[in-house]
Protein backbone atom coordinates (compact mmCIF):
# COMPACT_ATOMS: atom_id res chain seq x y z
CA UNK A 1 0.00 0.00 0.00
CA UNK A 2 1.13 3.09 -0.66
CA UNK A 3 -0.55 6.94 0.62
CA UNK A 4 -0.08 10.22 -1.12
CA UNK A 5 -1.53 12.99 0.40
CA UNK A 6 -2.48 16.69 -0.92
CA UNK A 7 -4.25 19.67 0.14
CA UNK A 8 -7.33 21.00 -1.87
CA UNK A 9 -8.18 24.51 -0.34
CA UNK A 10 -9.43 23.23 3.53
CA UNK A 11 -9.53 19.30 2.60
CA UNK A 12 -6.65 17.13 2.35
CA UNK A 13 -6.81 14.55 -0.27
CA UNK A 14 -5.60 11.37 0.37
CA UNK A 15 -4.75 8.81 -2.34
CA UNK A 16 -4.46 5.13 -1.65
CA UNK A 17 -2.91 2.48 -3.87
CA UNK A 18 -2.78 -0.80 -3.58
CA UNK A 19 -3.94 -3.23 -0.92
CA UNK A 20 -5.49 -2.09 2.57
CA UNK A 21 -5.31 -5.70 3.91
CA UNK A 22 -4.37 -7.14 7.99
CA UNK A 23 -0.68 -6.20 6.89
CA UNK A 24 -1.26 -2.51 5.77
CA UNK A 25 -4.28 -1.88 7.82
CA UNK A 26 -1.72 -0.47 10.36
CA UNK A 27 0.28 1.81 8.47
CA UNK A 28 -3.14 3.33 7.34
CA UNK A 29 -4.25 4.36 10.79
CA UNK A 30 -0.98 5.39 11.76
CA UNK A 31 -0.90 7.98 9.06
CA UNK A 32 -4.10 9.10 9.51
CA UNK A 33 -3.71 9.65 13.69
CA UNK A 34 -0.56 12.19 12.26
CA UNK A 35 -2.58 13.68 9.66
CA UNK A 36 -5.19 14.49 12.60
CA UNK A 37 -2.85 15.60 15.19
CA UNK A 38 -1.40 18.11 13.31
CA UNK A 39 -5.09 19.17 12.83
CA UNK A 40 -6.76 17.99 9.76
CA UNK A 41 -10.26 17.58 9.83
CA UNK A 42 -11.56 17.46 6.44
CA UNK A 43 -11.01 14.03 4.32
CA UNK A 44 -11.30 12.94 0.70
CA UNK A 45 -9.77 9.40 0.66
CA UNK A 46 -9.42 8.69 -3.61
CA UNK A 47 -9.84 5.03 -3.53
CA UNK A 48 -9.09 4.85 -7.37
CA UNK A 49 -5.90 3.11 -7.32
CA UNK A 50 -6.95 0.35 -4.11
CA UNK A 51 -7.31 -3.05 -5.67
CA UNK A 52 -7.89 -4.71 -2.33
CA UNK A 53 -9.65 -4.64 0.76
CA UNK A 54 -10.47 -7.05 3.43
CA UNK A 55 -12.20 -6.76 7.10
CA UNK A 56 -8.98 -5.26 8.75
CA UNK A 57 -9.11 -2.43 6.16
CA UNK A 58 -12.37 -2.03 6.54
CA UNK A 59 -12.02 -1.86 10.79
CA UNK A 60 -9.33 0.56 9.98
CA UNK A 61 -11.77 2.59 8.08
CA UNK A 62 -14.28 2.63 10.24
CA UNK A 63 -11.58 3.36 13.40
CA UNK A 64 -10.01 6.43 11.45
CA UNK A 65 -13.35 7.71 10.55
CA UNK A 66 -14.53 7.83 14.22
CA UNK A 67 -11.54 9.49 14.72
CA UNK A 68 -12.04 12.37 12.78
CA UNK A 69 -15.90 12.83 13.54
CA UNK A 70 -15.01 13.10 17.21
CA UNK A 71 -12.55 16.26 16.23
CA UNK A 72 -15.75 17.15 14.50
CA UNK A 73 -14.34 16.66 11.02
CA UNK A 74 -15.28 15.08 8.02
CA UNK A 75 -14.44 11.66 5.42
CA UNK A 76 -15.38 11.10 2.34
CA UNK A 77 -14.62 8.43 0.05
CA UNK A 78 -14.17 8.49 -3.57
CA UNK A 79 -13.96 6.27 -6.82
CA UNK A 80 -14.64 2.96 -5.10
CA UNK A 81 -15.23 0.54 -7.75
CA UNK A 82 -14.28 -3.33 -8.59
CA UNK A 83 -13.22 -5.82 -5.80
CA UNK A 84 -13.47 -3.20 -3.62
CA UNK A 85 -17.03 -1.68 -3.96
CA UNK A 86 -17.95 -5.47 -3.74
CA UNK A 87 -16.79 -5.99 -0.37
CA UNK A 88 -18.09 -2.36 0.45
CA UNK A 89 -21.58 -3.83 -0.53
CA UNK A 90 -21.20 -7.64 0.87
CA UNK A 91 -20.13 -5.86 4.56
CA UNK A 92 -22.98 -2.83 4.17
CA UNK A 93 -20.01 -0.06 5.13
CA UNK A 94 -21.69 1.48 1.30
CA UNK A 95 -24.48 2.52 3.62
CA UNK A 96 -22.03 3.82 6.76
CA UNK A 97 -19.63 6.34 4.44
CA UNK A 98 -20.44 8.99 2.00
CA UNK A 99 -19.14 7.81 -1.58
CA UNK A 100 -18.61 9.85 -4.10
CA UNK A 101 -17.89 9.04 -8.22
CA UNK A 102 -14.98 11.18 -8.21
CA UNK A 103 -12.82 13.27 -5.92
CA UNK A 104 -13.90 16.80 -7.39
CA UNK A 105 -17.72 15.59 -6.19
CA UNK A 106 -16.16 14.37 -2.88
CA UNK A 107 -14.44 17.94 -2.61
CA UNK A 108 -18.03 19.82 -3.36
CA UNK A 109 -19.99 17.85 -0.45
CA UNK A 110 -16.73 18.46 1.77
CA UNK A 111 -16.74 21.68 1.54
CA UNK A 112 -20.33 21.99 1.26
CA UNK B 1 -8.47 -67.57 -15.72
CA UNK B 2 -5.78 -65.12 -14.39
CA UNK B 3 -4.88 -65.43 -11.01
CA UNK B 4 -2.42 -62.85 -9.72
CA UNK B 5 -1.45 -62.80 -5.79
CA UNK B 6 0.79 -60.51 -4.08
CA UNK B 7 2.79 -59.29 -7.48
CA UNK B 8 5.27 -57.40 -6.54
CA UNK B 9 8.29 -55.40 -8.39
CA UNK B 10 11.37 -53.34 -7.88
CA UNK B 11 13.68 -51.86 -10.53
CA UNK B 12 16.52 -51.68 -8.06
CA UNK B 13 15.81 -49.19 -4.80
CA UNK B 14 12.65 -48.42 -6.76
CA UNK B 15 9.41 -50.61 -5.31
CA UNK B 16 7.25 -49.93 -8.84
CA UNK B 17 4.27 -52.80 -7.64
CA UNK B 18 3.91 -53.44 -3.95
CA UNK B 19 1.29 -55.98 -3.56
CA UNK B 20 -1.22 -56.55 -6.25
CA UNK B 21 -3.56 -58.87 -5.75
CA UNK B 22 -6.35 -59.53 -8.18
CA UNK B 23 -8.30 -62.52 -10.87
CA UNK B 24 -9.32 -61.58 -14.30
CA UNK B 25 -12.08 -64.10 -15.29
CA UNK B 26 -12.86 -65.48 -19.11
CA UNK B 27 -15.09 -62.65 -21.07
CA UNK B 28 -14.16 -59.92 -18.53
CA UNK B 29 -13.06 -56.35 -19.34
CA UNK B 30 -10.98 -54.59 -17.05
CA UNK B 31 -10.09 -50.94 -17.10
CA UNK B 32 -6.50 -49.70 -15.13
CA UNK B 33 -7.09 -45.93 -14.41
CA UNK B 34 -4.51 -44.23 -12.35
CA UNK B 35 -1.67 -40.99 -12.61
CA UNK B 36 0.61 -41.80 -14.61
CA UNK B 37 4.03 -43.56 -12.34
CA UNK B 38 2.05 -45.75 -10.91
CA UNK B 39 2.72 -48.97 -12.52
CA UNK B 40 -0.25 -49.57 -14.40
CA UNK B 41 2.45 -50.46 -17.70
CA UNK B 42 4.60 -52.37 -15.14
CA UNK B 43 1.56 -54.39 -13.75
CA UNK B 44 0.82 -55.42 -17.67
CA UNK B 45 3.98 -56.38 -18.50
CA UNK B 46 4.59 -57.98 -15.14
CA UNK B 47 1.94 -60.15 -16.47
CA UNK B 48 2.80 -61.62 -19.54
CA UNK B 49 6.33 -61.78 -17.97
CA UNK B 50 7.86 -58.57 -20.35
CA UNK B 51 9.06 -57.42 -17.30
CA UNK B 52 9.93 -59.90 -14.77
CA UNK B 53 8.07 -59.47 -11.20
CA UNK B 54 9.97 -59.65 -8.22
CA UNK B 55 8.04 -61.39 -6.19
CA UNK B 56 4.50 -63.09 -6.34
CA UNK B 57 2.76 -66.17 -8.09
CA UNK B 58 0.63 -65.26 -11.40
CA UNK B 59 -1.43 -68.24 -12.46
CA UNK B 60 -2.44 -69.11 -16.09
CA UNK B 61 -5.53 -71.49 -16.24
CA UNK B 62 -4.05 -73.16 -12.84
CA UNK B 63 -0.54 -72.78 -14.12
CA UNK B 64 2.04 -70.57 -11.90
CA UNK B 65 3.57 -69.02 -15.15
CA UNK B 66 6.74 -67.67 -12.38
CA UNK B 67 7.45 -71.70 -11.95
CA UNK B 68 11.53 -71.36 -13.57
CA UNK B 69 10.18 -74.68 -15.14
CA UNK B 70 7.18 -72.40 -16.78
CA UNK B 71 7.45 -72.41 -20.94
CA UNK B 72 7.04 -68.37 -21.22
CA UNK B 73 6.57 -68.42 -25.56
CA UNK B 74 4.11 -70.65 -25.20
CA UNK B 75 2.67 -68.56 -21.98
CA UNK B 76 2.56 -65.79 -23.69
CA UNK B 77 0.66 -66.89 -26.80
CA UNK B 78 -2.02 -66.61 -24.44
CA UNK B 79 -2.24 -63.40 -23.65
CA UNK B 80 -0.85 -61.04 -26.25
CA UNK B 81 -0.16 -57.31 -26.12
CA UNK B 82 -1.18 -53.81 -28.24
CA UNK B 83 1.51 -51.43 -26.99
CA UNK B 84 1.14 -47.31 -27.15
CA UNK B 85 3.71 -47.46 -29.98
CA UNK B 86 1.96 -49.51 -32.03
CA UNK B 87 5.25 -52.22 -32.43
CA UNK B 88 4.28 -53.17 -36.06
CA UNK B 89 7.24 -54.88 -38.16
CA UNK B 90 8.15 -51.75 -40.64
CA UNK B 91 9.58 -54.25 -43.34
CA UNK B 92 6.42 -55.95 -43.91
CA UNK B 93 3.56 -55.64 -45.36
CA UNK B 94 0.06 -55.31 -43.21
CA UNK B 95 -0.73 -58.81 -44.26
CA UNK B 96 2.80 -60.28 -43.30
CA UNK B 97 2.97 -58.44 -39.62
CA UNK B 98 -0.68 -60.94 -39.55
CA UNK B 99 0.49 -64.27 -40.69
CA UNK B 100 4.26 -63.94 -39.42
CA UNK B 101 2.97 -65.15 -35.83
CA UNK B 102 0.49 -67.67 -36.98
CA UNK B 103 3.00 -69.04 -39.31
CA UNK B 104 6.10 -69.36 -37.27
CA UNK B 105 4.83 -69.82 -34.02
CA UNK B 106 1.21 -71.77 -34.15
CA UNK B 107 2.27 -73.72 -37.28
CA UNK B 108 -0.61 -72.73 -39.32
CA UNK B 109 -0.55 -72.78 -43.38
CA UNK B 110 0.40 -69.45 -44.74
CA UNK B 111 -2.93 -70.07 -46.77
CA UNK B 112 -4.81 -70.34 -43.51
CA UNK B 113 -3.65 -68.03 -41.97
CA UNK B 114 -3.89 -65.48 -44.98
CA UNK B 115 -8.02 -66.46 -44.97
CA UNK B 116 -8.30 -65.86 -40.97
CA UNK B 117 -5.94 -62.28 -41.58
CA UNK B 118 -7.95 -61.24 -44.04
CA UNK B 119 -11.14 -61.41 -41.85
CA UNK B 120 -9.52 -59.74 -38.64
CA UNK B 121 -9.01 -57.20 -41.38
CA UNK B 122 -12.18 -56.53 -42.17
CA UNK B 123 -12.78 -56.74 -38.55
CA UNK B 124 -10.91 -54.04 -37.81
CA UNK B 125 -12.17 -52.11 -40.77
CA UNK B 126 -8.63 -52.37 -42.81
CA UNK B 127 -9.10 -55.18 -45.56
CA UNK B 128 -7.76 -52.87 -48.30
CA UNK B 129 -4.53 -51.68 -46.74
CA UNK B 130 -4.05 -55.74 -46.80
CA UNK B 131 -0.88 -55.11 -48.98
CA UNK B 132 0.31 -51.61 -47.96
CA UNK B 133 3.19 -51.14 -45.48
CA UNK B 134 3.22 -49.40 -41.98
CA UNK B 135 4.85 -46.21 -43.13
CA UNK B 136 1.94 -45.61 -45.49
CA UNK B 137 -0.72 -45.64 -42.73
CA UNK B 138 -1.83 -43.22 -40.40
CA UNK B 139 -1.48 -43.75 -36.27
CA UNK B 140 -5.14 -44.76 -36.04
CA UNK B 141 -4.95 -47.20 -38.77
CA UNK B 142 -1.33 -48.95 -37.29
CA UNK B 143 -2.72 -49.61 -33.74
CA UNK B 144 -6.03 -50.90 -35.73
CA UNK B 145 -3.40 -53.36 -37.44
CA UNK B 146 -1.48 -54.19 -33.92
CA UNK B 147 -4.84 -55.60 -33.01
CA UNK B 148 -5.85 -57.28 -35.54
CA UNK B 149 -2.15 -58.88 -35.04
CA UNK B 150 -2.51 -59.37 -31.78
CA UNK B 151 -5.86 -61.09 -32.24
CA UNK B 152 -4.60 -63.44 -35.38
CA UNK B 153 -2.70 -65.37 -32.05
CA UNK B 154 -6.38 -66.26 -30.73
CA UNK B 155 -5.29 -65.03 -27.28
CA UNK B 156 -7.09 -66.07 -24.64
CA UNK B 157 -6.74 -62.16 -23.05
CA UNK B 158 -5.69 -59.58 -25.05
CA UNK B 159 -3.60 -56.75 -22.89
CA UNK B 160 -3.68 -53.18 -23.95
CA UNK B 161 -0.91 -50.61 -22.71
CA UNK B 162 -2.56 -47.30 -23.29
CA UNK B 163 -3.42 -47.63 -26.73
CA UNK B 164 -4.77 -44.78 -27.79
CA UNK B 165 -1.83 -42.80 -25.88
CA UNK B 166 0.41 -41.82 -29.09
CA UNK B 167 -2.33 -41.24 -31.75
CA UNK B 168 -3.93 -37.32 -32.28
CA UNK B 169 -7.48 -37.15 -30.99
CA UNK B 170 -8.99 -37.26 -34.42
CA UNK B 171 -7.71 -41.22 -34.54
CA UNK B 172 -8.75 -42.07 -31.27
CA UNK B 173 -12.27 -42.81 -31.47
CA UNK B 174 -11.84 -45.52 -34.32
CA UNK B 175 -9.42 -47.30 -32.15
CA UNK B 176 -11.79 -47.02 -28.86
CA UNK B 177 -14.37 -48.38 -31.16
CA UNK B 178 -12.46 -51.65 -32.57
CA UNK B 179 -11.58 -52.62 -28.62
CA UNK B 180 -15.55 -52.04 -27.93
CA UNK B 181 -16.17 -54.35 -30.80
CA UNK B 182 -13.90 -57.10 -29.28
CA UNK B 183 -15.86 -56.36 -25.90
CA UNK B 184 -18.90 -57.36 -27.44
CA UNK B 185 -17.65 -60.31 -28.84
CA UNK B 186 -16.53 -61.66 -25.61
CA UNK B 187 -13.08 -60.96 -25.71
CA UNK B 188 -10.94 -61.12 -22.16
CA UNK B 189 -8.98 -57.63 -22.32
CA UNK B 190 -7.46 -55.86 -19.58
CA UNK B 191 -6.73 -52.14 -20.81
CA UNK B 192 -4.36 -49.11 -19.53
CA UNK B 193 -6.19 -46.05 -20.76
CA UNK B 194 -6.33 -42.59 -19.69
CA UNK B 195 -9.87 -42.52 -21.80
CA UNK B 196 -11.95 -42.23 -18.83
CA UNK B 197 -14.81 -42.26 -20.76
CA UNK B 198 -14.36 -45.04 -22.97
CA UNK B 199 -13.02 -46.59 -19.43
CA UNK B 200 -16.24 -46.10 -17.88
CA UNK B 201 -18.47 -47.78 -20.95
CA UNK B 202 -16.30 -50.17 -21.95
CA UNK B 203 -15.58 -52.16 -19.02
CA UNK B 204 -17.40 -54.37 -16.32
CA UNK B 205 -14.73 -53.49 -13.88
CA UNK B 206 -12.16 -50.61 -13.24
CA UNK B 207 -9.18 -50.87 -10.96
CA UNK B 208 -7.51 -47.81 -9.76
CA UNK B 209 -3.73 -48.27 -9.20
CA UNK B 210 -2.15 -46.10 -6.83
CA UNK B 211 0.96 -46.31 -4.43
CA UNK B 212 2.08 -49.70 -6.48
CA UNK B 213 -0.92 -51.24 -5.30
CA UNK B 214 -4.93 -51.87 -6.58
CA UNK B 215 -5.78 -48.94 -4.35
CA UNK B 216 -9.67 -49.32 -5.21
CA UNK B 217 -11.99 -51.25 -7.67
CA UNK B 218 -15.33 -51.69 -8.22
CA UNK B 219 -17.59 -51.53 -11.42
CA UNK B 220 -17.49 -48.43 -13.28
CA UNK B 221 -20.79 -46.81 -11.71
CA UNK B 222 -18.46 -47.35 -8.36
CA UNK B 223 -15.14 -45.76 -9.23
CA UNK B 224 -16.68 -43.10 -11.71
CA UNK B 225 -19.95 -42.30 -9.55
CA UNK B 226 -18.90 -43.07 -5.56
CA UNK B 227 -15.09 -43.52 -5.39
CA UNK B 228 -14.98 -44.13 -1.44
CA UNK B 229 -10.65 -43.32 -1.12
CA UNK B 230 -9.51 -39.85 -1.30
CA UNK B 231 -7.16 -40.88 -3.96
CA UNK B 232 -9.74 -42.23 -6.25
CA UNK B 233 -11.97 -39.40 -5.57
CA UNK B 234 -9.25 -36.66 -6.09
CA UNK B 235 -8.45 -38.79 -9.39
CA UNK B 236 -11.58 -39.31 -10.60
CA UNK B 237 -12.74 -35.18 -10.16
CA UNK B 238 -9.08 -34.29 -11.28
CA UNK B 239 -8.71 -32.47 -8.22
CA UNK B 240 -5.58 -30.52 -7.48
CA UNK B 241 -4.75 -29.28 -4.37
CA UNK B 242 -2.82 -26.72 -1.84
CA UNK B 243 -1.30 -27.06 1.14
CA UNK B 244 -0.12 -24.39 3.35
CA UNK B 245 0.91 -24.84 7.33
CA UNK B 246 0.33 -21.77 9.18
CA UNK B 247 2.08 -22.43 12.74
CA UNK B 248 2.49 -19.16 14.37
CA UNK B 249 0.45 -15.27 14.35
CA UNK B 250 3.57 -13.92 12.55
CA UNK B 251 2.58 -15.92 9.22
CA UNK B 252 3.96 -13.95 6.10
CA UNK B 253 0.76 -13.13 4.36
CA UNK B 254 2.02 -11.87 1.17
CA UNK B 255 4.36 -14.96 0.37
CA UNK B 256 1.20 -17.32 0.71
CA UNK B 257 -0.73 -14.80 -1.17
CA UNK B 258 2.11 -15.53 -3.86
CA UNK B 259 2.09 -19.65 -3.61
CA UNK B 260 -1.85 -19.10 -3.96
CA UNK B 261 -1.60 -16.81 -6.31
CA UNK B 262 0.25 -19.11 -8.41
CA UNK B 263 -1.86 -22.29 -8.01
CA UNK B 264 -4.44 -20.64 -9.08
CA UNK B 265 -2.93 -19.40 -12.31
CA UNK B 266 -1.83 -23.10 -12.57
CA UNK B 267 -6.04 -24.18 -12.32
CA UNK B 268 -6.37 -21.27 -15.00
CA UNK B 269 -9.17 -20.23 -12.84
CA UNK B 270 -10.41 -16.67 -13.05
CA UNK B 271 -8.84 -13.20 -11.61
CA UNK B 272 -12.37 -12.68 -10.08
CA UNK B 273 -12.43 -16.07 -8.63
CA UNK B 274 -8.21 -15.56 -7.14
CA UNK B 275 -9.56 -12.57 -5.66
CA UNK B 276 -12.31 -14.21 -3.49
CA UNK B 277 -9.92 -17.33 -2.40
CA UNK B 278 -7.49 -14.63 -1.35
CA UNK B 279 -10.06 -12.66 0.51
CA UNK B 280 -11.46 -15.62 2.68
CA UNK B 281 -7.95 -16.69 3.13
CA UNK B 282 -7.21 -13.83 4.73
CA UNK B 283 -10.44 -13.43 6.67
CA UNK B 284 -10.48 -16.91 7.80
CA UNK B 285 -6.66 -16.20 9.01
CA UNK B 286 -7.65 -13.27 10.89
CA UNK B 287 -10.42 -14.73 12.76
CA UNK B 288 -7.89 -17.71 13.57
CA UNK B 289 -5.07 -15.29 14.47
CA UNK B 290 -6.15 -15.40 18.48
CA UNK B 291 -5.43 -19.29 18.61
CA UNK B 292 -2.37 -19.16 16.51
CA UNK B 293 -0.47 -19.42 19.40
CA UNK B 294 -1.31 -22.15 20.48
CA UNK B 295 -2.51 -24.23 18.29
CA UNK B 296 -1.06 -24.81 14.39
CA UNK B 297 -3.35 -24.39 11.49
CA UNK B 298 -3.74 -26.28 8.26
CA UNK B 299 -4.80 -24.98 4.75
CA UNK B 300 -5.98 -27.15 2.05
CA UNK B 301 -7.32 -25.25 -1.03
CA UNK B 302 -8.56 -28.24 -3.10
CA UNK B 303 -9.77 -27.47 -7.10
CA UNK B 304 -11.83 -29.87 -9.40
CA UNK B 305 -11.28 -29.71 -12.93
CA UNK B 306 -14.18 -31.81 -14.03
CA UNK B 307 -16.72 -30.19 -11.85
CA UNK B 308 -15.13 -26.87 -11.65
CA UNK B 309 -15.74 -26.15 -7.86
CA UNK B 310 -12.69 -24.75 -4.92
CA UNK B 311 -12.94 -25.75 -2.02
CA UNK B 312 -10.92 -24.33 1.05
CA UNK B 313 -10.43 -26.74 4.21
CA UNK B 314 -8.56 -25.21 7.53
CA UNK B 315 -7.73 -28.08 10.17
CA UNK B 316 -7.02 -26.75 13.65
CA UNK B 317 -6.26 -28.67 16.49
CA UNK B 318 -6.84 -27.86 20.03
CA UNK B 319 -10.18 -28.16 22.13
CA UNK B 320 -13.65 -27.82 19.63
CA UNK B 321 -13.96 -24.42 18.45
CA UNK B 322 -16.24 -23.30 15.71
CA UNK B 323 -15.42 -19.63 14.62
CA UNK B 324 -17.97 -20.43 12.11
CA UNK B 325 -20.54 -19.87 14.29
CA UNK B 326 -21.04 -16.04 14.88
CA UNK B 327 -21.60 -16.79 18.81
CA UNK B 328 -17.87 -18.28 18.97
CA UNK B 329 -16.18 -16.04 16.25
CA UNK B 330 -14.32 -12.70 17.10
CA UNK B 331 -15.20 -10.86 14.24
CA UNK B 332 -18.59 -10.74 12.83
CA UNK B 333 -17.31 -8.27 9.66
CA UNK B 334 -15.34 -11.01 8.38
CA UNK B 335 -17.50 -13.92 8.78
CA UNK B 336 -19.94 -12.00 6.68
CA UNK B 337 -17.45 -11.63 3.98
CA UNK B 338 -17.04 -15.14 4.33
CA UNK B 339 -20.73 -16.17 4.18
CA UNK B 340 -21.00 -13.68 1.29
CA UNK B 341 -18.47 -15.33 -0.59
CA UNK B 342 -19.57 -19.22 -0.30
CA UNK B 343 -21.90 -21.48 -1.31
CA UNK B 344 -21.72 -23.84 1.64
CA UNK B 345 -19.82 -23.31 5.18
CA UNK B 346 -19.60 -26.69 7.06
CA UNK B 347 -18.10 -27.29 10.66
CA UNK B 348 -16.99 -30.52 11.74
CA UNK B 349 -15.31 -31.91 15.02
CA UNK B 350 -13.13 -34.63 13.92
CA UNK B 351 -10.96 -36.83 16.87
CA UNK B 352 -9.08 -33.48 18.27
CA UNK B 353 -9.58 -31.36 15.35
CA UNK B 354 -11.62 -28.83 14.53
CA UNK B 355 -12.15 -28.58 10.20
CA UNK B 356 -14.06 -26.09 8.49
CA UNK B 357 -15.03 -26.61 4.92
CA UNK B 358 -16.35 -23.81 2.74
CA UNK B 359 -17.24 -24.13 -0.67
CA UNK B 360 -17.04 -21.16 -3.16
CA UNK B 361 -19.55 -19.63 -5.01
CA UNK B 362 -19.25 -20.04 -8.67
CA UNK B 363 -18.38 -16.81 -10.36
CA UNK B 364 -21.04 -16.35 -13.69
CA UNK B 365 -18.73 -15.72 -16.41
Amino acid sequence: MNIQTSKESSVMVVKVTGRLDAVTAPEYERQFTLLITDGETRFVVDFEKLDYISSAGLRVLLATAKHIKAKSGQIHLANIGGAVKEVFDISGFGSIFPMHESVASALNATVG
Amino acid sequence: MIKIEHLSKKFGDLVVLRDVTIEIKSGEVISIIGPSGTGKSTFLRCINLLDRPSGGAIHIDGVNILDPKADVSKIRQKMNMVFQSFNLFAHLSVMENLTIGPVKLLGMSRSDAERKSRDLLKLVGLAEKAYSYPDELSGGQKQRVAIARCMAMEPRIILFDEPTSALDPTMVSEVLSVIRRLAKDGMTMAIVTHEMDFARDVSNRVLYMDEGCIYEEGTPEEIFERPQKEKTRAFINRIRSFHYHIGTPDYDLYGMNAEIEMFCEKQILPMKTRQNVLLIVEEMLQLYTPWLRTTHLDMTIAYSEKKESLELVFESSGSALNLMDKNQSPDELGLTIIKSLTESIDYQRLGDKNRVLLILKKIVK
